[in-house]
């Protein structure tokens, strides 16, 4: 870490300030948890780091008429124990119970976990399934960027330098309130996933009214598995349905060979997770 | 690079300091106040011997920046014992000779008193979850989390 300069961001007002004045200098540190491994191996320097770990207005879970409302500096720890989330968004808690270790949950947030865009950011797939919508803020004004269209590859998102994430939207569709998420990793505790799933199923009379699907570490960001999803769309919910849809889990995913896992391990995986999740969301 | 003035509480005393944006919490309580029982050990927050107690809530000292800890309340494992009297999980520990090497104790003890505070009565499941992150390389994870048990349920009978 050779370079840095450091301010401390107080409030909302003041973080966008400092991110209009830094632009692409900017870097905003709230838990640290992905920056300070950046900074360490050296892909990151010379950039400002703009303390936002302390603006209290920007952490909160709130519960909405239609949707419900996470602050971007809420902890994985603050999600892990929300009644909010547990009725309304329970694929975001799987998540938060299944990220890293209790240590890291008390200092990572939701909003660093996101804008970090990894494709195994554990909030990422459970967002994408909910059909989450992220809110950004800059001093020219305030935009909505649907989670289908936020990430754009690896560590790159559609934010632009000066724009702060302020909130989290998941609308509470019925699917939602019967999601969930399934990681698999090498070992249970601050494991990097192989391969992630989140699923959000709406059942109405025996036949899928909406289904959601999306998965992590199988391409450069967090996908959908869309072709799986119009497969299953409007058809009665059985299990012979479900196998034949997750077949067309693989043409969805783009997986590559790393320390982790082969490629061709991640596909057979993510079909057989899909199936899982979905059978847990659907109840079957 | 600018030298940053910063407050630290650290066991309930009040700490000035003069640090640069990239030193790490950790160094800081290791080199700077010679709180050594504070461990390096991955530096990349994978192993929890760094774990101290922020405000409370068991972090990753190797994770944070000294400059970003300014005004906030840190418990080393130095300031868990009141004198000569040691807390009830270090001395579970002893009792259940929980300790061989002694490099991942520290963490082990801190992130055990978080789960404590948060969760007086935890099971053993929860106890290994809550433990999950934190590496013995003896591998002494079974004496461990039966120290964390025979706490538990010691303040269980205390209350009684």
């Amino acid at each position: 870490m050779k370079n840095f300069s450091f301010v401390n961001a107080e409030s909302k007002e003041a973080a966008l300030e400092i991110l209009h004045r830094e632009q692409e200098k900017s870097c905003l540190v709230a838990g640290a948890t992905n920056v300070m491994p950046f900074i360490r191996n050296r892909k990151l320097n010379d950039k400002t780091l703009i303390n936002i770990r302390n603006i209290k207005e920007l952490r909160f879970i709130r519960d909405g008429e239609d949707k419900i409302e996470i602050g971007p500096l809420t902890t994985i720890h603050d999600l892990e124990k929300s009644e909010i989330i547990e009725k309304f968004a329970p694929a975001l808690r799987d998540a938060a119970q299944n990220f890293a270790d209790p240590t890291t949950r008390n200092s990572a947030t939701i909003g660093g976990n996101i804008a970090n865009a990894s494709p195994a950011a554990d909030t990422a797939t459970p967002l994408l399934a909910l059909q989450g919508v992220v809110v950004a803020e800059s001093k020219s004004g305030v935009r909505r960027i649907p989670m289908d269209e936020f990430f754009l590859g690896v560590n790159k998102t559609a934010l632009a330098p000066d724009e702060l994430i302020t909130m989290i939207e998941v609308p509470k569709n019925p699917g939602n309130s019967a999601s969930c998420f399934i990681k698999l990793g090498l070992r249970n505790a601050m494991a990097i996933s192989v391969v992630s799933v989140a699923a959000a199923l709406e059942l109405a009379a025996g036949k899928v009214a909406a289904v959601h699907i999306a998965l992590g570490s199988v391409a450069p960001t967090p996908v959908r598995a869309k072709k799986a999803e119009a497969a299953l769309k409007g058809k009665e919910f059985t299990p012979e349905l479900l196998e034949e849809a997750v077949k067309l889990v693989a043409e969805d995913i783009s997986p590559i060979d790393d320390v982790r896992a082969s490629g061709e391990y991640r596909k057979t995986v993510a079909a057989v997770l899909v199936k899982r999740a979905l059978k847990k969301s659907g109840n079957l | 690079m600018t030298k940053h003035e910063i407050e630290i509480i650290v066991n309930g005393k009040k700490r000035k300091l003069t640090v640069k944006p990239n030193d790490l919490l950790l160094n800081v309580i290791r080199d700077e106040m010679h709180l050594t029982g504070t461990k390096y050990g991955c530096g990349i927050g994978e192993c929890a011997a760094c774990t101290v107690l922020m405000e409370g809530k068991a972090v990753l000292a190797c994770m944070i920046l000294a400059v970003s800890a300014h005004g906030k309340h840190i418990t080393t494992i130095e300031g868990l014992a009141q004198g000569d009297q040691l807390a009830p999980i270090q001395q579970a520990f002893i009792d259940q000779g929980a300790i061989q090497c002694g490099f991942c104790t520290p963490g082990m003890v801190l992130t055990s008193q978080a789960l404590l505070n948060e969760n007086p009565h935890p099971s053993e499941e929860e106890i290994r979850d809550y433990l999950r992150g934190n590496f013995c390389r003896c591998t002494g994870y079974t004496a461990i989390v039966k120290a964390v048990q025979s706490c538990a349920h010691q303040e269980a009978r205390g209350k009684k």
